[in-house]
């Protein structure tokens, strides 16, 4: 779950792509991005920017044309020697007729012979996360609210937009990170392999959760809950195995809603869901007005993970079953304490996750030039008629003003100008 | 010298719209690629201000000055101005009226924050004839 340094080898990759054919090339998704990095180009939209995977687009996309790219291909591999790592979300996606332990034997059945509980891995990182807040309480200037990791888009809304909060991400393992961890660990010891030889694949709840590493070196992959779905419901309706595989509490399996994560560890916290609504608590935490919370919890879907756009099932009718699940399982703490208090001070838990800011600021350009620059921007937004209506390609009048600064547009693509000398049609 | 100028205005009492100026500020830093520990307290300045106008000042407004070694905030509105500048430089001291502080704000701690925050402070004000408030920030100045 790295996050890839967009400096310098252009932007992160992404996983959501536009079926040029559908696209018809109205506004709405250009609109609805908030990281602005969509354009529209001779009417289709084009992903120019830094994209987050956070599926705004393709939500408000009235013809279907913006899909994540879910799929890697299963069968690459040998299925039976490698870790399945499912999001805890995929556990309520089979009706209430199914339980945890049943998904996990499905995926079994369905030849990958090792899963592994996420949900029994994000109770330990709770327990971490306590310690953590607790050492930081005692610390002189601490970097409260500390911000989730857990959500990749929102880590990287903070490395682009919110550079400064950098520090509020703590540097623990997330319970991704520590499943994928232990996975290699106990499988590379029982097939005397190397870990790095043991292939993990997750199995996630929305593109953002795909693997984001860009080089190769990782030979981890991903798979949307929607290209295993129906495989694996099918194979969890001829179960015939017995065994346990799920060890989480309720604590562990809450996790898929919006509050699960935070729900888990003793701290004054909140839980902010949507996008706009993170976005607007991230702003608020930049001013300062947070500090007084210690854990902040954000989730790009409304509703947290049971809205990701890979899940099949509904995100209300979800969240009604993972509640179902946390009382059915109990709120207590399963996990060993005092192992889990030596693996801490051993520093078991800090993470190889290094988060750099995004940067798309031309580098080569001194500040007085940038300070020149904006000024143009700010000067022709004043002529601009501030409509937003999109027409032009940009999603509004002061993105396209810098669009037309970088050279990325030309005035005259504005439809609204003619007492500028523009045309008044989309060249 | 290339130096960007920007004026804002800010409506008393609209609590609706409050902070969208300093996150304007904010934007406009960020676009240009400032430290983002600097963007960071120009904006932290910027909103304080701005909620002591929306809260006691009457209208105001904002300019925001842009050099490469500097950045410069004056915030200055035709409220009820300050009784006493020491005191309202103290930390915990506030005038603020119950509905405001209802609402999570007034807590005595916007100018002390400014501050803390800005490379310099300078505060010009009289008992009912405004206030303006000019915050410098030294560009590497490490806070």
């Amino acid at each position: 779950m790295s996050t890839d340094d967009g400096t310098s080898a252009g932007r992160p990759v992404h996983y959501v792509e536009v079926d040029e054919d559908l696209c018809n090339g109205c506004v709405l998704c250009m609109k609805a991005c908030p990281m602005k990095a969509i354009r529209l180009r001779d009417h289709v939209a084009r992903i120019e920017g830094v994209c987050i995977d956070c599926m705004e687009c393709a939500r408000v996309c009235p013809r279907g044309a913006i899909r994540g790219v879910s799929s890697v291909d299963v069968s690459l591999g040998d299925r039976s020697e490698d870790a399945v790592c499912p999001s805890t979300v995929l556990y309520s996606q089979f009706g209430e007729d199914f339980l945890p332990n049943d998904v996990l034997l499905g995926l079994r059945s369905m030849g990958f012979r090792y899963p592994f509980d996420q949900a029994y891995t994000a109770e330990i990182y709770e327990f971490a996360m306590e310690l953590f807040i607790r050492e930081q309480r005692k610390s002189e200037n601490p970097p409260f609210p500390l911000i989730s990791a857990v959500c990749p888009a929102v880590v990287q809304i903070i490395a682009y937009r919110f550079p400064s909060l950098l520090r509020h991400i703590p540097p623990l393992a997330t319970p991704r990170e520590i499943v994928t961890r232990e996975a290699k660990q106990r499988l590379s010891a029982k097939h005397g392999r190397s870990p790095e030889e043991i292939q993990v694949l997750h199995v996630v709840p929305c593109p953002a959760m795909m693997i984001r590493e860009a080089d190769q070196t990782n030979r981890d992959r991903a798979v949307g809950i929607n290209a295993v779905y129906d495989e694996l419901k099918k194979s969890i309706q001829e179960i015939e195995e017995d065994r346990v595989l799920h060890y989480s509490g309720g604590i562990g399996l809450g996790w898929g809603i919006s509050g699960g994560e935070s729900a888990g560890i003793q701290a004054k916290s909140i839980a902010v869901s949507g996008i706009h609504e993170t976005i607007r608590y991230l702003e608020r935490v930049e001013m300062g007005l947070l500090s007084h919370i210690e854990f902040l919890e954000c989730r790009i879907c409304t509703e947290g993970c049971v809205g990701g756009s890979f899940n099949v099932a509904d995100r209300y009718q979800t969240k009604q079953l993972v509640q179902r699940y946390v009382r059915m399982f109990g709120e207590e703490r399963r996990v060993k304490q005092k192992y889990l208090m030596k693996l801490y001070r051993e520093g078991w838990f800090q993470t190889e996750r290094q988060v750099l800011p995004i940067r798309t600021e031309n580098i080569d350009m001194t500040i007085a030039e940038r300070i020149e620059q904006q000024k143009r921007v700010e000067s022709i937004l004043r002529e601009l008629p501030k409509k937003h209506c999109g027409m032009c390609g940009s999603p509004d009048c002061r993105t396209f003003a810098e669009d037309v600064v970088a050279g990325k547009a030309r005035l005259d693509n504005c439809t609204q100008l003619e007492h500028l000398g523009g045309k008044g049609v989309i060249t | 010298m290339p130096l960007l100028e920007r004026r804002f205005t800010i409506k008393a009492n609209d609590f609706v719209k409050a902070g969208e100026v300093s996150i304007e500020v904010q934007g406009i830093l960020k676009k240009i690629g400032f430290d983002p520990t600097l963007v960071r307290r120009v904006s932290i300045c910027a909103y304080e201000a701005e909620m002591n106008v929306v809260m006691h000042g009457g209208d105001g407004e904002m300019m925001l000055h842009v050099e490469p070694e500097e950045i410069d905030l004056v915030c200055s509105d035709q409220g009820g101005g300050i009784e006493d500048i020491e005191l309202a430089l103290l930390p915990g001291y506030s005038t603020a009226r119950p509905e405001h502080q209802e609402m999570g704000f007034g807590a005595g701690m916007g100018l002390p924050n400014i501050k803390k925050n800005a490379s310099s402070l300078d505060v010009y004000s009289r008992k009912g004839e405004g206030t303006r408030l000019i915050m410098k920030f030294e560009v590497g100045d490490e806070h």
